[in-house]
């Protein structure tokens, strides 16, 4: 399904991704998880298309489809989803006229025509309920007031509204607590399908007890170091990364 | 002399950009047209363009006063006939004679002393007490043709307890130019309420200046917006003067400017009386190569008390040619106030933009959705959703959303 070649990406003048491969096949879970700055969050930002970040070297293949040539709109259409760290709130913008305008904009790229008003609102209900925000939604702004829980519910019902092909979940442990996390994984475990993938960054193994991944890989300073099974994440959790850290290469220094 | 002041004669000079009110919208290229007075009497539908409709707001079940050039338009026009209401164009008049006011801007200001020589017409509209109409008024300015200038000024009066909702809205062909100088008073009395919305939709090259003055009277009420469409050179100036206890003025404004145009939006809210509220909301996106202005003043005088005044003026930079001059002025006189004033210039929040694009909405779709959210606030408090619908579609047929 994906497919990630020798990805290099910098902000700026600075290298924060240097070489990163990754398959990723249809219904499979891959944790990404990594010591700060290893670009991790970055690695889902180039994914999700934004352009603060230049793309140097490498490719990047979704089921045939050169993505890294897709508007992040085009990407989205495609079937990619960001899970955002840090969801934005946007005042003036009604979360459910967003969310027809995303899956109406998905549906014309499909061909299809716009959703009618009694199957959008079916979907958000049912979308909504599973991740217990059923009713809280209608009146309110794109996360505007929103606690920082109920603002990563709210990513995980879009995720669940657009239904796509990939979903990269940046963090989305970050910030709630244990109930809020139960539901948050609940909501993903229920959509996790043989055709569906999950890239799951993340810091800490305790998200991993709850979305079981199928394989877990250790990004550090722009490249992937390792990667095992479930277990390596316990592994983390006890050593640490220091013992998988490559040396970095800074330019100034070469 | 300039072909202008050849033509034009005023005993004031016309602003110079030494004055600060002038400084950031020159009229020098206005100086070198060369304006007809239209001397032209009423034409009815023959001589109105295809292009527009008499009425500007169809869905909106109102009264209709429309001038074409400065001229009034009996044929076009549906006036409110009913007791408690004068509705009555100054050409019309017996020997009553409109509303008497106490403004002097025609004494102060070289555009008011031009008003005011050369007038064709206007509306006086008078509400008796505790009268309240029962549709809105819509006065509709057309300027149709080649240099070609108006000079309208209505008065408007709302007695004790009587309730009017007023659009004004200005159109012009594309093929126009000239100058459009509509001058504005209106007296709010007690426990009144006036609501009043300012459209500006004009075409062509049209020199478009328009004042307002109003004064209210003891826990009136004032809802006063002003829209900016489209138009090639626009100022607009506002002053309001409470008078009375427990006033409350609104006065809202948005201008999305392309191209080259210029939008001028200078205000005044003078609180002289007790216990009042004020509160004032503009905002702007400036595209391509536009250039705007916004000056807001607010007094609060000595006997002013317990004044709770707030302004804000927001503006977007969309494009990296357009400019905006943005200017708070509050002066407090007195000491046990409230107010609060912010201006801001900015660019589309990026990080809103890409969380909307990052879920299949195209960058297009997502700046509307942007745009609408940065104009619900103003649009949100017109009087009509009709009249708030059509402002809100105009937008976004001109800007292709």
């Amino acid at each position: 399904m994906l497919k990630i070649n020798n990805l290099c990406a910098k902000v700026g003048d600075k290298d924060i991704l240097k070489g990163l491969n990754l398959e990723v096949k249809p219904g499979e879970l891959h944790a990404i998880m990594g010591p700060n700055g290893s670009g991790k969050s970055t690695l889902a930002a180039v994914l999700a298309g934004r352009d603060s970040f230049e793309v140097t070297d490498g490719s990047v293949d979704l089921d045939g489809i050169d993505l890294l040539d897709l508007e992040a709109s085009d990407r989205a259409r495609e079937g990619v989803f960001l899970a955002f760290q840090y969801p934005i709130e946007i005042p003036g913008v009604s979360n459910l006229n967003f969310m027809k305008a995303a899956l109406n904009g998905k549906r014309s790229h499909q061909g299809l025509e716009p959703i009618k008003a009694k199957d959008f609102l079916a979907k958000v209900k049912e979308c909504s309920s599973l991740v217990e925000l059923d009713g809280q939604l209608r009146d309110r702004s794109v996360n505007e007031g929103f606690s920082g829980g109920e603002k990563k519910r709210n990513e995980i019902f879009q995720m669940a509204m657009l239904e796509p092909k990939l979903a990269i979940l940046d963090e989305t442990d970050s910030g709630l607590d244990i109930d809020a996390l139960r539901v948050v994984s609940k909501g993903v475990n229920a959509m996790r399908s043989s055709e569906r993938s999950f890239i799951v960054i993340t810091h800490y193994q305790r998200l991993l007890e709850h979305i079981v991944p199928d394989f877990v890989h250790v990004l550090s300073n722009g490249k992937i170091v390792k990667s095992g099974g479930k277990e390596l994440a316990l592994e983390l959790e006890e050593k640490g990364y220091d013992w998988l850290k490559e040396p970095s290469h800074d330019t100034s220094n070469a | 002399m300039s072909v202008f002041t050849d033509k034009f004669s005023a005993t004031l000079p016309p602003p110079t950009r030494k004055s600060e009110r002038w400084k950031y919208s020159p009229i020098a290229k206005l100086l070198n047209h060369e304006i007809e007075i239209s001397k032209a009497s009423a034409q009815g539908l023959n001589g109105w363009p295809e292009s527009l409709m008499p009425n500007p707001v169809l869905n909106l079940d109102a009264y209709l006063v429309v001038f074409k050039n400065g001229v009034f338009e009996p044929t076009l026009s549906d006036l409110p006939v009913s007791d408690g209401v004068d509705c009555i164009p100054f050409s019309k008049m017996d020997q009553s004679g409109p509303l008497e006011f106490s403004n002097v801007y025609h004494q102060k200001e070289w555009i008011g002393e031009l008003n005011d020589t050369y007038r064709q017409d206007g509306l006086s509209l008078h509400v008796h007490r505790n009268v309240k109409v029962d549709r809105p008024i819509v006065i509709h300015h057309l300027t149709d043709g080649i240099n070609v200038a108006s000079f309208p000024k209505h008065l408007i009066k709302v007695e004790e307890g009587g309730e009017l909702n007023v659009v004004i809205w200005s159109s012009a062909t594309d093929r126009s130019s000239g100058m459009y100088n509509g001058l504005l008073e209106a007296s709010i009395g007690p426990n009144a309420i006036l609501s009043l919305e300012k459209v500006c939709n004009e075409g062509g090259k049209v020199f478009h200046f328009s004042h307002e003055h109003i004064v209210q009277e003891r826990d009136s009420k004032l809802k006063m917006h002003t829209f900016t469409i489209k138009g090639d050179w626009v100022r607009n100036e506002l002053e309001i003067i409470s008078r009375g206890k427990g006033t409350d003025s609104v006065f809202n404004g948005a201008y999305l400017p392309l191209g080259t145009e210029h939008i001028d939006n200078h205000t005044t809210m003078d609180h002289t009386s007790s216990d009042c509220t004020s509160s004032e909301l503009y905002r702007g996106i400036m595209y391509g190569h536009s250039t705007g202005v916004f000056n807001g003043k607010v007094f609060v005088r000595p006997d002013a008390q317990k004044t709770n005044a707030f302004q804000q003026n927001t503006n977007i930079v969309a494009d990296r040619g357009a400019a905006i001059n943005t200017k708070p002025e509050l002066e407090i006189y007195a000491d046990d106030v409230k107010c609060a004033h912010g201006c801001t210039v900015g660019q589309f929040d990026l990080d809103a933009l890409f969380y909307l694009k990052s879920r299949g909405i195209d960058e297009k779709a997502a700046k509307a959705l942007l745009v609408e959210a940065f104009l619900a606030d103003v649009l949100s408090s017109v009087s009509s959703t009709e009249l708030s619908a059509e402002i809100m579609s105009l937008y976004t047929e001109r800007h292709g959303w």
